[in-house]
């Protein structure tokens, strides 16, 4: 092993760095966003009582969950290059619509934790359907999917990474521009590997704190 | 019009299909072998070993796949002065990844088996060896089965990646057809199409699977 480590280039690339992390960060909440929309929908779909609904929610599931992501981005920015959407927002696209069936599938599991008894009891206090929903059914699934979605988001951010490939300049992509100037290849990777790390465990803390302190509580207490 | 162009380069892309199953089925074997060893090496005694290897899947876990391959295909050579092949970099860092989910997998499967069992094994004169090979492990593996075909279709979808390192496997081979034919989309969408395929009966392989050897009761 004769090769000496220069941990300087990190320093010197700081703003680029500092650049693509905005970049991943924009990206990754963008995409939280659209995949819990899509995921919420399709969940809540998949738990109704019209089987048309039911089937339209399980087939995008399926079909959602078995093509790779890479294909889920080129699909936005190659396939449909014709429609010429920034590759940004191919990004945001490619990751909401893969995410978000992955989020259908635990916010199903969530539905279905909640006991029946509880919305039987919400129905029988006089509470419209709605109301039941929104005041016992999903403060309570909310809660159960906590540590599942945080999971997902977490990977959510490590999977973002991906639209590097559709040049999108974010983390990954300032790391290869940083080995392409200065052949500093493995300070570049480890660099961005902790800026993974360290952003994929606040974003799974966060979502997990949110989820289970007082903004989804007082529903449930007046 | 849209078809033809599917049709014309058929078969190469066919044999680009090939390498991307061949591929999933050898990184499915490597990774879940090492997963076993890693999972194993987690839930034993050894505290120096488990902290070690419990080091290199939090590690491993953190990272994205594509940051994976880069280090294996880009940086490590840099460090070793031995270079891989695009193909055995991708090989490499697929199991490498891989490895450290189905540890964990594995981990919580050989956790599932109540230790009142392991107990109760012992006390029945079975060494600690005959408990793991005849009482632990036939159940956990049957527990593990959901687990580990997810993990599998995961891997499947993950091969695409290896095109960003330039192994033209499917997704790398549909590109290069496309740099030369620019038909995007029916090409995108036959790629879409077969990876949905392959995933799909790889899924339902696995829940066969597990209703097969479901633990009664």
């Amino acid at each position: 092993m004769n090769y000496s480590f220069d941990w300087s280039v990190l320093w010197r690339y700081r703003e680029q760095l500092l650049g693509g992390l905005v970049i991943t960060l924009l990206l990754s909440l963008m995409a939280m966003a659209g995949a819990l929309a899509v995921g919420v929908s399709a969940g809540a779909a998949a738990e109704s009582e019209r089987p048309l609904l039911r089937r339209i929610a399980a087939g995008y599931v399926e079909i959602a969950r078995n093509i790779p992501l890479l294909v889920h981005l080129y699909f936005w920015y190659l396939g449909l290059t014709a429609l010429k959407i920034p590759a940004f927002w191919c990004g945001v696209l490619g990751l909401s619509l893969y995410s978000g069936a992955y989020v259908a599938e635990i916010v199903r599991a969530g539905l279905q934790g909640v006991p029946a008894g509880q919305r039987a009891a919400g129905l029988a206090l006089g509470l419209s359907p709605a109301l039941v929903l929104r005041l016992v059914v999903y403060p309570q699934a909310l809660r159960i999917v906590a540590p599942s979605l945080a999971g997902l988001f977490s990977q959510l951010i490590k999977d973002s990474s991906l639209a590097s490939v559709i040049s999108v300049t974010e983390l990954t992509f300032v790391a290869g521009a940083i080995e392409g100037d200065t052949f500093r290849t493995f300070e570049a990777y480890i660099g961005i590997t902790v800026l993974y790390l360290v952003l994929a465990t606040t974003i799974a803390q966060v979502t997990l704190w949110t989820l289970r302190s007082e903004l989804v509580e007082p529903a449930m207490r007046d | 019009m849209g078809l033809s162009v599917l049709a014309r380069n058929l078969p190469y892309l066919a044999g680009a299909f090939a390498l991307t199953l061949e591929t999933a089925a050898l990184v499915i074997v490597g990774g879940t072998v090492a997963g076993v060893l890693l999972g194993l090496a987690r839930s034993t005694r050894g505290r120096a070993l488990r902290g070690a290897v419990a080091l290199y899947i939090g590690l491993i876990r953190g990272t994205p796949l594509l940051v994976v391959l880069f280090v294996v295909y880009f940086a490590v050579p840099s460090l070793t002065g031995h270079r891989f092949t695009a193909y055995e970099a991708a090989v490499i860092g697929f199991i490498a990844f891989i490895a450290a989910y189905i540890a964990e997998d594995v981990r919580s499967g050989i956790r599932s088996v109540p230790r009142g069992q392991i107990e109760a094994a012992l006390a029945s004169g079975l060494s600690r060896g005959q408990v793991v090979r005849l009482v632990v492990l036939p159940q956990a593996i049957r527990r593990m089965i959901p687990a580990l075909f997810n993990q599998f279709v995961r891997l499947l979808k993950f091969t695409s990646v290896a095109s960003a390192i330039g192994v033209t496997e499917l997704t790398g081979a549909t590109l290069a057809v496309n740099a030369r034919e620019f038909q995007p989309l029916p090409l995108l969408t036959g790629l879409a199409l077969a990876y949905f395929a392959a995933c799909y009966a790889l899924s339902l392989v696995g829940r066969w699977l597990n209703r097969r050897y479901a633990i009664p009761g």
